[in-house]
């Protein structure tokens, strides 16, 4: 489906910019969840994520006029300022991980699929996905963030490495070993219980 | 394929590509099939992969709270009501100098335009002035000098013989030097033996440019 010309990013941006704030709340609303998302996969904290997406319509705010449409749609343009946002935050903490938090991030979503399963399928799902939450937290950065794009983001290579500002054999390459770390760890988490299990 | 080919490529093209089957597919599946160790490998990513899928399951509909928005909103609204502001204290910053200049400039414009028309009604009243003295030269030919009196003031003239009262307004004084001979001619009684003194006489010229009246202020 084709958005009308009037409703476009990049129109809604420009309207914007000159205070009409119906335009803005739009822009946001369209594309909140995805940079939320990125946001909380990334960091694994909700406040982190609250913080990054406020400050990438901040920054929008501020300076709508740094926007340059002949180097791609307003989205590619907000990931970007998330992507900073989120390097910024890894690099200034050490990850926090709170297990209410964890909760709390997948309490709302998980809602809606707890109808589809028995009590014991989803625990054992929410099992398996805090389990792979924490691997996918503890991956370095830019594993991470191959990881999270092609694989929770489900993008493709062109569109990640567009993403990420580096080349598609970049991608692959961190994607592989990104691959390789993630099964590391999940079979070192996998062993804990086991090994718990047989020194009892 | 090698070991490391599947790796790279064949354990991606298992797991992604799940519609038709291509030639790296099929070498690759054909690869695992006799690799124990590419199909453990393989294995364990399809698992990994499942567990991704369930994270992604978990957090695809996380949203940022209501609240980011709300904090957006109070924000865009207090940025842009203080631009509005100032542009508009700007704005009207403007009307006080631009209506200092436009007094300034309708002033000057005035200035100009009564200078103007000074310099004609001078002009205008020299030309009577001379008209006047034409006809008191042309009468006698003893009027001289002449100059246009400031004041306004009617005074006692006396009017010439044949002229009705006239509005002081419509006329104007013209002070002249003439002999008192020139006098007879506009009708008034000369004294004989002194009739070649130098006098000064106020004239009041009528907007035809004749005298209607006359005043001896000395």
């Amino acid at each position: 489906m084709r958005i009308p010309e009037l409703e476009r990013d990049d129109v809604l941006l420009r309207r914007a910019a000159k205070g009409d704030e119906e335009s803005f709340v739009l822009l946001y609303r369209r594309n909140q969840a995805a940079l939320y998302r990125f946001a909380l996969r990334m960091t694994g904290n909700a406040w982190a994520a609250e913080e990054v997406v406020q400050d990438v319509f901040m920054t929008l705010m501020r300076e709508p006029k740094k926007y340059d449409p002949a180097r791609g749609p307003v989205a590619a343009y907000l990931f970007g300022i998330a992507r900073n946002r989120v390097m910024k935050h890894l690099e200034r903490l050490p990850r926090e991980v709170s297990l209410e938090e964890q909760q709390e991030n997948g309490a709302a979503a998980s809602a809606a699929t707890i109808t589809a399963f028995t009590p014991a399928h989803w625990a054992e799902q929410q099992e398996r996905s805090e389990r792979v939450r924490a691997a996918v937290l503890e991956l370095p950065a830019e594993f991470r963030e191959a990881v999270v794009l092609c694989e929770l983001e489900e993008l493709s290579y062109e569109e990640a490495a567009q993403l990420c500002g580096c080349p598609i054999g970049t991608i692959r390459s961190r994607l592989h070993r990104g691959r390789a770390l993630l099964l590391a760890k999940l079979e070192m988490l996998r062993d804990v219980p086991r090994r718990v299990s047989a020194a009892k | 394929m090698k070991c490391e080919e599947f790796e790279i490529i064949g354990l991606e093209r298992i797991g992604r590509l799940l519609t038709g089957l291509d030639a790296t597919q099929s070498a690759a599946a054909e690869h695992a099939s006799t690799c124990p160790r590419c199909a453990a490998l393989q294995e364990s990513w399809q698992e990994a992969r499942a567990a991704l899928q369930d994270l992604r399951q978990v957090t695809d509909a996380a949203e940022a709270p209501q609240r980011v928005e709300m904090r957006l909103r109070q924000e865009f609204a207090m940025r842009h009501r203080t631009m509005k502001a100032r542009s508009t204290a700007i704005f009207a910053a403007w009307p006080l100098p631009t209506a200092a200049l436009l007094f300034a400039g309708v002033s000057w414009w005035n200035w100009r335009v009564s200078q103007h028309q000074r310099a004609l009604l001078a002009t205008e009243t020299t030309l009577g002035v001379k008209t006047v003295d034409s006809v008191l030269q042309r009468n006698d030919g003893a009027a001289a000098d002449s100059t246009l009196v400031a004041d306004n003031d009617a005074g006692d003239f006396t009017l010439l013989p044949g002229n009705l009262p006239l509005e002081i307004d419509d006329a104007a004084i013209v002070r002249v030097r003439m002999q008192r001979g020139a006098l007879g001619a506009l009708g008034f009684p000369v004294n004989e033996e002194r009739v070649s003194d130098w006098i000064q006489v106020d004239l009041l010229v009528g907007p035809d440019g004749q005298p209607k009246a006359v005043r001896l202020p000395e």
